[in-house]
């Protein structure tokens, strides 16, 4: 095996020899990364308890495992295995969890958005309605601190499927250094779209180049949808199902709005050809035209809080969220703030909110509805939520103390959006949701970039796309 | 081991004793097992990731499938859906425009700058421009889509600055469906040539000087070298090139996907992308599957004719 050539020594390997090195290699390298090829490394994979599958990365698993371990004290003989999931926004989310049921190895519970919500009531989701009938006077207390608008987000033909844990309306954030400059102050609660349009004349005016006075996002939150509440339209059809009522005369009899709760919403048809539609949109292809606002671009707006807080934008729709992300981009308390959305016909918001869904798969479902009670505590929600990085559910959370270090001055605005609008909607999310929301933002662009003629013809064939999807006509 | 085996068999005939039945070659048979086990990992892994995948695609045109409910036997109802769906034709149109115009400049960028860089310049400069052209190619395509996407932004984009230094306006990069297809492209040609490209500084290396020497003593200029010299003795590499840009180009889907989501409207919707939002979107995974099916032979069928092509075009030596 080994020689001397030249004074030095070589070691001449054989074929043989060569092979079975390169087997025991093999072979050593499988052993040693079996855990990783057959995905037992996991976390909650084969290991009993209660898997719950996060939007998110492994920081944001590791920020909840601390409810985890308070959660496994209360209840030593249910485990419970973080599970995030990177995903691109929350259709990505979804998408991955779909392919972990196809691969027949779903969690137990999911934390789903209202982009979510009804995908998951109509195909994977528990109702939840008997386990609130038996806990109700556990759940009281929290119902009175969520408002119902809240919950009816995660109502589905009469049954609700969730607990909100976090939510966010879209309110107007407002960049105060570049208000003032425009020799402006904080506008009124009460502001129209017409003074919307005067303040971002007077920043456009009072800034150089290279200044956007309104930067918008083309997605389902933040983007058109807005614009298209605050008109007392959408693109799709809106109405309520039947039912509810047991939720309601339970836990909201006092609710100002009660009349008008149902069983959750139904948007099943496309609205796109409405004239208000055409209105909002038309306001919005004014405003590009002027150089008031950008043609919105696709994607989450990653840069946008560099932007704002550079001084580069004067205002954004974005929810309580921002505080915390503006903060951490060097933006002091009073450097920005927030208002209502802006009056057009109407003020009404648009909201998104979040929370737990138990899987119709659940091995051990009352050991789920644990955990979705445990999440909903005041105790647990601060736990899960230290910072203003959302907006909790509970009233009760959002105080001067949550906003103490990041602002804005007027926090209050975003709780009071529900009071003050209590016709504020969620996002506008059947089960078709994905198809919906991609018709929707492959039109909004060409709609707002040209002429008036144009913006109907992409309405036309947004309508097109939307019968297409959900099949009406 | 051929020519042993010949040896063997010629004495075997040349003997006295009549001609025995030949024994089968124990060393051949173990040979072939090598063989075997040396490609099993390979064959294993195709037909798992490859060949089960198509047959299973295959199977699943012909069903209705949302992953969470059975299948449904639909016959051609999705190969009918896909032909009366105005985005999936746009999606392939788009697509073929695309692989038209990217693999053209890909191939053409490729070549010249393989030509310029094997003329007169030294070893190490060329090692630096082979590195450097090469380099985008081992990038994230998504990563690279996130990052032209931030450097073409309208508002605020370093080219559009950049254009302004000039005193021209802003190009709304993004957000117009002539922007936008050129964005797609000048970020795919820019991630993508250099795999071109050093086919081609293969190809160059392997053209015999002495050829270039006889063109220039019959008087050959530089544009007629490359004409009557290069061109012809670089069309198998050529061929090859255009092939796999070709069939790469087909496929494209992180550019688009990325920085424009195929928008505005559908202008830079792919099909792939059009594959990919019918299945993990709108969870349709048998239309997903016949859109792909229709995909995977259009990309058969312009290969097929790239070789019945080359057969007029490329000159083997």
């Amino acid at each position: 095996m080994t020689q001397h050539i030249g004074g030095s020594t070589a070691t001449n390997l054989t074929r043989r020899g060569l092979l079975t090195l390169g087997g025991l290699g093999l072979a050593g390298v499988t052993i040693g990364s079996w855990p990783r090829l057959t995905g037992n490394d996991i976390p909650g994979r084969d290991a009993g308890g209660l898997t719950v599958a996060i939007l998110g990365n492994s920081a944001d698993a590791e920020g909840r495992r601390v409810l985890a371990e308070d959660f496994h004290r209360e209840f030593p003989e249910i485990n419970v295995h973080i599970q995030a999931i990177q995903g691109a926004d929350w259709k990505d989310f979804f998408a991955k969890i779909l392919t972990m049921v196809a691969a027949g190895n779903p969690p137990d519970i999911v934390y789903v958005a209202t982009e979510g919500a009804q995908l998951f009531a109509e195909k994977l989701a528990e109702p939840l309605d008997e386990y609130i009938r038996r806990d109700a006077d556990e759940l009281r207390e929290y119902f009175d601190d969520v408002h119902p608008s809240l919950v009816e987000a995660f109502m589905y033909q009469g049954s609700l499927f969730q607990l909100p844990i976090d939510w966010n309306a879209a309110d107007m954030y407002l960049n105060v250094n570049t208000l003032h400059a425009a020799g402006l102050d904080r506008p009124a609660d009460d502001w129209t779209q017409d003074d919307f349009t005067e303040m971002l004349r007077a920043m456009k005016k009072s800034q150089g180049a290279g200044f956007t006075p309104y930067y918008w996002t083309n997605r389902l939150f933040g983007g058109i949808v807005p614009w298209l509440y605050n008109n007392d339209t959408s693109f799709l059809t809106e109405r309520k199902a039947p039912g509810g009522d047991w939720l309601w005369d339970a836990f909201y009899p006092d609710d100002p709005a009660r009349s008008t709760r149902g069983g959750g919403f139904i948007w099943d048809g496309s609205n796109a050809l409405d004239e208000s539609v055409f209105e909002s949109f038309d306001y919005m292809r004014e405003l590009v035209a002027e150089g008031l606002g950008v043609r919105p671009e696709g994607g989450g707006g990653t840069s946008l809080v560099g932007l704002f807080s550079s001084g580069r934008v004067g205002a954004t729709p974005a929810g309580g969220y921002w505080a915390q992300g503006l903060h951490e981009a060097g933006m002091g308390s009073d450097d920005f703030d927030v208002q209502f959305f802006p009056r057009n016909r109407t003020q009404r918001h648009q909201f998104g909110t979040a929370g737990y869904a138990i899987m119709r798969t659940a091995q051990n479902k009352d050991a789920a509805w644990e955990w979705v009670k445990f999440t909903a505590r005041r105790e647990s929600m601060e736990l899960a939520m230290p910072a203003p990085t959302t907006t909790p559910t509970r009233r009760s959370m959002v105080n001067e103390a949550f906003y103490a270090e990041t602002g804005p001055k007027n926090w209050p605005v975003f709780y009071e959006t529900l009071d003050r609008f209590p016709t504020s909607g969620p996002i506008p999310a059947p089960p078709e949701q994905a198809a919906v929301e991609n018709a929707l933002i492959k039109n909004v662009t060409n709609a707002v970039s040209g002429s008036s003629r144009q913006t109907r013809s992409a309405l036309q064939s947004l309508d097109s796309d939307l019968n297409l999807v959900l099949g009406s006509s | 081991m051929s020519s042993k085996m010949s040896r063997r068999s010629a004495s075997g005939h040349a003997g006295t004793t009549p001609p025995s039945r030949p024994k089968p070659a124990p060393r051949r048979r173990t040979n072939n097992l090598f063989a075997w086990v040396l490609l099993a990992p390979t064959i294993v892994g195709m037909g798992i990731f490859t060949i089960v995948p198509i047959i299973g695609s295959l199977v699943l045109a012909f069903f209705r499938w949302d992953i969470i409910s059975r299948p449904e036997f639909v016959g051609l109802a999705n190969f009918a859906d896909i032909a009366l769906d105005p985005t999936v034709r746009v999606s392939f149109l788009n697509t073929i425009v695309f692989v038209i115009i990217a693999v053209t400049l890909q191939l053409g960028i490729a070549l010249v700058l393989a030509s310029m860089i094997q003329e007169r310049l030294p070893d190490w400069l060329r090692v630096f421009f082979r590195s450097t052209f090469f380099f985008p190619l081992v990038l994230s395509a998504a990563s690279v889509s996130i990052f032209m996407g931030y450097l073409f932004n309208e508002q605020f984009g370093v080219v559009n600055w950049l254009i302004g230094l000039v005193g021209l306006a802003p190009v709304p990069w993004l957000t117009t469906p002539a922007g936008a297809a050129a964005v797609v492209i000048i970020v795919y040609v820019w991630q993508n040539f250099g795999f071109s490209f050093l086919l081609f500084v293969g190809g160059l290396g392997n053209i015999p000087k002495e050829v270039y020497e006889a063109a220039e003593l019959d008087g050959a200029s530089g544009i007629k070298k490359f004409l009557n010299v290069t061109m012809p003795l670089l069309s198998p590499t050529t061929l090859v090139a255009s092939v796999m840009a070709v069939i790469t180009a087909l496929q494209v889907f992180d550019q688009p996907y990325v920085l424009t989501r195929g928008g505005p409207g559908d202008s830079t919707r792919s099909a792939v992308m059009v594959v990919f939002e019918s299945a993990f979107e709108q969870l349709e995974f048998g239309r997903a599957s016949a859109i792909g099916l229709v995909l995977m032979l259009l990309i058969m069928a312009v290969t097929y004719v790239q070789f019945q092509l080359s057969r007029r075009f490329v000159f083997y030596q």
